[in-house]
């Protein structure tokens, strides 16, 4: 088998979510097949700048094929894009021009990918909202498998991402959630499609003393690993543990580990660590009392899935559908919404040793039940040999919608995407119960 | 605070949530969301969080009436009635007052208004000082309503660690562990029937623990010394050290012996990690 992995950005070095998630993919999946990785030469993914060289190299034993990007972002068009597209009513040229801008516009890299589809079984193509997904679904459709990574964010309400989401050939979701918003949002429920989400590398032994002993940490704490954002919540969380250490004044530390891209207010009890290797940040999750995911926006978070490996329970922010919808699956976290919940839930799981220790017992099956790669590995191969039977077997594929004519392009009538989100139904999906209530019980 | 037990393997997490808001609902009366708090708060207390700006607005207000609607104040005095510039006119009218007094009588006329006069002055002098009282209440009310909010946080502080601190003693108590051979808990005395009914290993237990007590005794201690702790004065206030030095002599064993030392979750035995590294220092 023939696969093509197609990302806006790769390496080793990038520890983006959808990145990381991709690296994961192609290096398991060529266990079983022969993987290309194709992607830009950027590293940023604010600017799209080409930082790295064009052409073939290997990254862990994977060849990977860079392709340059052919504009750098500008931020304030698109910005201007972006409000014009999300709060009001506007054109399907306008949400072209919205993505030509979002990038990582590299047509060579796409033409690329249509020449080689033919010797190709399958392109698996990473994160619904940049061009290269777009551009690359619709040239060639019948063999995308399309891994969205989508969060609840306004792009989904776009008009031009629902008929990729009907046309592609598989898609791989990577939660429950995402999946319930995607075929909301396009109707797309004959598509192929399987709640995968992605494993951890996570390594045999930590040392959660050797850590302590590193970094001079002594008191019991709870831990965030991510980048120190507004976006991800973490001004909502800092406020919130203030309080929380002035209500407790021998309760736990916070554990900050990841770049910062806001202010870390300067606290006796808040330790910011930077940026560290995988080897000290599974450490630090292996030393912690529990992790806390403040984030509101989310198509899969790998670090909760890592901190549930290690099996240490999760504190989630409950607004975002996702954490909360993994939190009630797995019975291995628990969730706020607000500064009061936020105190009970980390009290309760600081206080209560039954309570943290059966969460982090339900996380640790939790991941090894549907997170570790060969449970991921397997959903994949059953994917690509369901398809191939498809193939087989002549089968009434929908085909890829073409796009409006050229006035109807220019027509100012799809609605803002943010109202077209508002329309789309919130909240955690749990599967399970979902489809007892869909079977009628008998009189 | 919330305490759940954990009894079987299967954590209903939406419950756990769900008692939890009850908790949050029970404690706080109306279970607000953060932002109608926030709301309320402002609206509240904009009017009073800013007391140069109640100030300024309310003599702005004082004068703006003042100037726009109050007339000015008109001194009334007994011969306004007949004032006039010119001499002759003057004359004339006072000579004609005994003919007009005649007709009715103006004194008392006069006199109230006089009286109205007076009044209207005072009433004007009065009203900046009731606004300056107005406003100085209205700076009170502020401190006093920061003071109260400070002080319920304190209270809702104070109850938190109290809550701690008893969970924290319970989870204690729960792993206190008794080593064998250490002292057992004080029993209810017994009929001394049953005290001549105890065997020989009972009865060598008291020796050796009579001789214990005589052993620690000081050679020249004849006998127990009221109100005095040892080597310190026979001053009543010393009793109290003199248990405390008892109760350091306990045997080591009798010590309630925990598992970590380090509050209520070091207590419970299931809240480190497999590691044993999340218990902390």
């Amino acid at each position: 088998m023939k696969l093509a992995v197609v990302v806006q950005r790769y390496g080793a070095d990038i520890n983006g979510g959808a990145e990381l998630h991709a690296r994961y993919v192609a290096e398991r999946l060529a266990r079983h097949a022969d993987v290309e990785v194709v992607t830009t030469c950027a590293r940023d993914y604010v600017t799209w700048r080409n930082e790295r060289p064009a052409g073939v190299e290997q990254v862990n034993g994977i060849p990977v094929r860079r392709f340059p990007v052919r504009h750098e972002r500008d931020p304030h068009h698109f910005g201007r894009l972006s409000k014009r597209v999300f709060d009001e009513t506007h054109s399907i040229a306008d949400e072209l021009a919205w993505l030509e801008s979002e990038g990582p516009a590299s047509p060579a890299m796409l033409d690329y990918v249509e020449r080689a589809a033919a010797t190709l079984d399958f392109v698996i193509v990473f994160s619904y909202r940049y061009y290269h997904a777009w551009h690359g679904a619709r040239r060639v459709a019948s063999k995308v498998v399309l891994v969205p990574t989508a969060e609840r964010d306004p792009a989904v309400g776009l008009a031009i991402f629902a008929p990729m989401f009907r046309g592609v050939r598989a898609i791989m979701y990577n939660s429950y959630e995402e999946r319930a918003m995607i075929q909301a949002a396009a109707h797309n429920g004959d598509v192929p499609g399987v709640v995968v989400g992605i494993g951890s590398e996570i390594p045999p032994t930590s040392d959660g003393t050797r850590f302590r002993k590193k970094f001079n940490i002594r008191r019991p704490f709870a831990i965030y690993v991510g980048r120190i954002d507004e976006n991800k919540g973490c001004k909502e969380l800092f406020e919130f543990f203030e309080r929380y250490a002035a209500t407790f004044p021998r309760g736990l530390d916070l554990v900050l580990v990841g770049s910062a891209i806001m202010r870390v207010p300067s606290h006796p009890r808040i330790h910011h660590l930077g940026f560290l290797d995988d080897r000290d940040k599974f450490d630090a999750i292996a030393a912690s009392d529990l992790l806390i995911m403040p984030s509101y926006f989310e198509s899969l978070s790998m670090v909760a899935l890592e901190a549930w490996a290690l099996g240490k329970p999760v504190l989630a922010n409950g607004r975002c559908d996702v954490l909360k919808g993994q939190c009630i699956r797995s019975a291995a976290g628990l969730y706020y919404e607000r500064y009061e919940e936020f105190a009970e839930t980390l009290y309760s799981l600081e206080s209560n040793g039954p309570l943290h220790a059966r969460l982090g017992h339900n996380g640790r099956e939790y991941f090894l039940r549907h997170y570790a790669f060969p449970v991921i590995e397997r959903k994949y191969l059953d994917m690509f040999e369901r398809l191939e039977r498809e193939n087989a077997a002549p089968r009434s594929r929908r085909p890829m919608e073409p796009l409006p004519g050229w006035f109807a392009r220019r027509s100012r009538t799809v609605p803002p995407a943010r109202d077209v989100l508002a329309g789309i139904p919130s909240g955690a999906v749990m599967p399970d119960r979902d489809a007892r209530q869909q079977i009628p019980q008998p009189a | 605070m919330s305490d759940f037990s954990v009894r079987s393997d299967n954590v209903d997490v939406e419950q756990i949530m769900r008692q939890i808001r009850s908790r949050i609902r029970e404690k706080r009366g109306v279970d607000y969301t953060e932002e109608e708090i926030r709301e309320l708060a402002n609206v509240k207390l904009e009017k009073f969080l800013d007391p140069r700006g109640v100030r300024s607005d309310l003599l702005e207000q004082f004068r703006r009436k003042r100037e726009a609607s109050l007339p000015p104040n008109f001194k009334f005095e007994d011969t306004t009635l007949f004032e006039t510039h010119r001499g002759f006119l003057a004359f004339i009218r006072r000579m004609l007052r005994p003919i007009l007094k005649l007709f009715f009588n103006p004194t008392p006329l006069i006199e109230a208004l006089h009286i109205q006069s007076k009044l209207n002055a005072q009433q004007a002098a009065l009203e900046p000082l009731y606004y300056e009282v107005i406003h100085n209440l209205v700076l009170e009310t502020t401190r006093l309503g920061i003071e109260v909010k400070n002080l319920k946080m304190r209270v809702e502080s104070m109850s938190s660690r109290l809550d701690f601190d008893e969970r924290r003693a319970r989870a204690l108590e729960g792993v206190v562990q008794y080593r064998p051979g250490a002292v057992p808990p004080l029993q209810p005395p017994t009929g001394p029937g049953e005290e001549r009914g105890g065997g020989e290993n009972e009865q060598s237990d008291r020796r050796a623990r009579r001789r214990r007590r005589r052993g620690r005794r000081r050679p020249d201690d004849r006998g127990p010394r009221p109100y005095a702790a040892e080597g310190a004065g026979g001053t009543k206030g010393a009793e109290g050290a003199e248990g405390a030095q008892g109760a350091s002599q306990m045997p080591v064993e009798s010590a309630p012996v925990t598992e970590g030392g380090h509050g209520a979750k070091e207590a419970a035995p299931e809240w480190t990690g497999d590691d044993g590294d999340s218990s902390g220092s």
